[in-house]
């Protein structure tokens, strides 16, 4: 296959890492997505390899990498580092223009992000140093109550009302479930209560950033249903979700990627 | 004679890491040493009664004994001081100095002075509202008082001896705003961490000491040309304090440049108005009352957030870092205000909680790097 000129955008998250491989008109040519495990570099190879593979491109076609995500200065093969909160933003605005707020819950963080007209971050909020109220606290709630991670959400709306959960302390909730449990409150009451707990704490960094329509949803967290319809409740507003919400900073790096390399060949012509 | 700047710093970076090597040393001397736990206490008193003043720092580790005494809202600052005394790790201090400032502080001068045996605790009283007449009369009263006390182990303080020592400190403090000055105009000549090594050590040196080599460091950094024009983007720092120079050198490598600070143990205790002449107590009761008001503290007519944005200004600062320590509310209130001012003024502020036992956490990588690329792209880097 004749090689194209492409640009990657590799996300090591705690959870997954992802790659978005785009060609020179921002065309996405593939993406794909793997458990990080212990060994970033290598999980970073990997990706990149494989939409590589899938797009029939190989590792010269490459103009350059921009990574991402908590593990983003272990990926060999990046040209430059980003935060995710950068790519995220220039993500959601690639997909919808007219998004001016991210919200994002990945593996081990929640974030609140603002943006202006041109996908540019204007402001943002992030958790604090622990993992509670994230994609991990869901993770290991799905395994106390021996549910599916992807049963979460559809399970919760079967509720007639939430359980009370005061905790979004993984340690905390994972005891306060067991309580309930014991109590006999049912799985459909507690998930719902959970899915809530998730939605009181990204309120509130919501509210503190300022959520402008239209606000997306980003990372894994945005696939269950119930904290979707929780968080639209809480702030008032409609949700966007992307139809791949976990690849969002992956393809905000690929496009971070695109503009590194498209820079540095103007000032490489206007230099000669 | 050539000066060499960088073994000059590494000087500063020296003493930072082995805080109270000096002052441990002139103790066993025996130079009386007083430990000083709040911006408010007059250094200079102590220096003119013979005592070594340094500043009390917070540590890293863990703080079993501290932890049985306080409540788990106290500061990590105030923990870890507390920790450390308890430990016997300064008990080569004569006196211990508390100002009446924030709730915690009050009550770990109280919780020191049952709990710290072998060493004098000394109050500080300090008026809640520092303007007006009746807050000099009041602080003027007992800056007498607490140097009649002085006065009772160590000797009467003379006038003269209380001028020369206000004096020294006056010179000291003007010497360090040079050393500010220079690095606002070339942010080139010392980085971040650097400048925090050298402010910190003038908490911990003998000022004497410290400010021949200072000048020694200015003198060599004024002869160095400054370097090429530097695009990242300027950062004023803010807050308290920052004992743990990580955090500092983590914030200039998100890939931005500090260039001024408003730190309680920073700039703030160098920005003080000349004294005036006449009685040397008034005017140093007038000087400390000058300070840039500490947030605990009731000051009508100051503004922290007008404030904050005029020090951004003047520093030519593209945002600023705000240094929260977790769990202390008064500056934590004053933040809330000051960010609304600055988004007023679109310069935008990042808040960061820091503990003293905390490495730096990755969370803390993310959004430093975040922050500094709003500033770039606001630059159109």
């Amino acid at each position: 296959m004749s090689a194209t000129r492409c640009f990657a955008g590799v996300d090591v998250g705690s959870a997954t890492t992802k790659a978005v491989l785009i060609d020179e008109h921002a065309v996405a040519l593939a993406h794909t997505l793997l458990p990080s495990g212990g060994r970033l570099a290598e999980a970073a190879e990997r990706v990149l390899a494989k939409v590589l593979d899938q797009a029939g491109a190989v590792a010269v076609d490459v103009a350059a990498v921009v990574a991402t995500g908590y593990g983003r200065d272990c990926v060999p093969a990046r040209t430059k580092s980003v935060t995710e909160i950068t790519c995220h933003a220039r993500g959601a605005h690639a997909l919808h223009p007219a998004v001016r707020s991210v919200i994002d819950i990945g593996g081990q963080d929640s974030k609140a992000i603002a943006l202006d007209a041109n996908g540019m971050v204007r402001r943002f909020e992030m958790n604090d140093k622990c993992a509670a109220g994230t994609g991990r606290f869901l993770d290991v709630m799905a395994r106390t109550l021996d549910v599916a991670l992807d049963e979460i959400g559809p399970v919760a709306l079967t509720a007639e009302r939430p359980a009370s959960i005061s905790s979004t302390c993984t340690v905390f909730a994972e005891s306060e479930v067991v309580s309930l449990l014991a109590q006999g409150e049912t799985v459909p009451h507690i998930l719902s209560g959970l899915c809530l707990a998730i939605t009181h704490r990204i309120n509130s960094l919501a509210s503190r950033v300022g959520m402008a329509p239209e606000v997306m949803m980003t990372g894994g967290v945005a696939k269950n249903v119930a904290v979707v319809k929780g968080i639209e409740q809480a702030i008032g507003l409609p949700v966007t979700v992307p139809d791949e919400p976990q690849i969002v900073g992956a393809l905000g790096a690929a496009l971070l990627a695109r503009d590194l390399a498209e820079k540095e060949a103007a000032s490489g012509s206007n230099a000669g | 004679m050539s000066i060499d700047s960088p073994s000059l710093l590494e000087t500063f970076e020296q003493v930072c890491a082995n805080p109270y090597q000096q002052a441990r040393a002139a103790a066993e001397q025996g130079v009386p040493v007083a430990g000083l736990m709040c911006s408010y206490s007059p250094q200079e008193l102590f220096h003119a009664a013979g005592y070594l003043p340094v500043r009390i720092l917070g540590r890293a580790g863990a703080t079993p004994r501290a932890d049985q005494l306080v409540q788990t809202y106290s500061c990590s600052f105030a923990r870890s001081a507390l920790d450390s005394g308890l430990a016997g790790e300064l008990d080569f201090l004569r006196l211990a100095v508390f100002s009446h400032t924030c709730d915690t502080l009050q009550n770990v001068a109280d919780l020191w002075k049952r709990n710290c045996p072998g060493m004098q605790t000394l109050i500080v009283s300090t008026p809640n509202q520092t303007a007006g007449a009746a807050a000099q009369t009041y602080f003027r009263k007992e800056l007498a008082r607490v140097r009649a006390e002085l006065a009772a182990t160590a000797g009467p303080i003379s006038d003269d001896d209380l001028r020369a020592s206000m004096v020294l400190h006056a010179r000291h403090r003007a010497t360090m705003q040079r050393l500010y000055a220079l690095r606002r105009d070339n942010p080139g000549a010392l980085t971040g961490r650097q400048m925090m090594a050298v402010v910190t050590a003038s908490f911990l040196m003998p000022k004497e000491e410290h400010l021949e080599k200072l000048t020694e460091l200015l003198g060599a950094l004024e002869q160095h040309p400054p370097g090429q024009a530097d695009t990242r983007p300027r950062v004023l720092v803010a807050g308290s304090v920052c004992q743990d120079l990580g955090f500092i050198g983590a914030i200039e490598d998100a890939g931005c440049r500090i260039v001024d600070d408003d730190l309680c143990m920073g700039a703030r205790s160098f920005l003080v108005p000349e004294a005036a002449e006449g009685d040397p107590l008034d005017a140093l009761a007038d000087q400390y009352l000058a300070r840039t008001p500490c947030p605990a503290f009731h000051c009508p007519g100051f503004d922290p957030g007008t404030h904050l944005l005029e020090r951004a200004q003047q520093a030519g600062a593209d945002g600023v870092v705000f240094l929260l320590t977790k769990f202390c509310d008064p500056w934590a209130f004053d933040y809330a205000h000051a960010k609304n001012t600055l988004d007023e003024a679109d310069i935008p502020a990042l808040m960061l909680e820091v503990e003293q036992n905390l490495p730096v956490p990755e969370q803390f990588r993310t959004r430093t790097g975040a922050f500094v690329e709003i500033l770039q792209s606001r630059a159109g880097l």
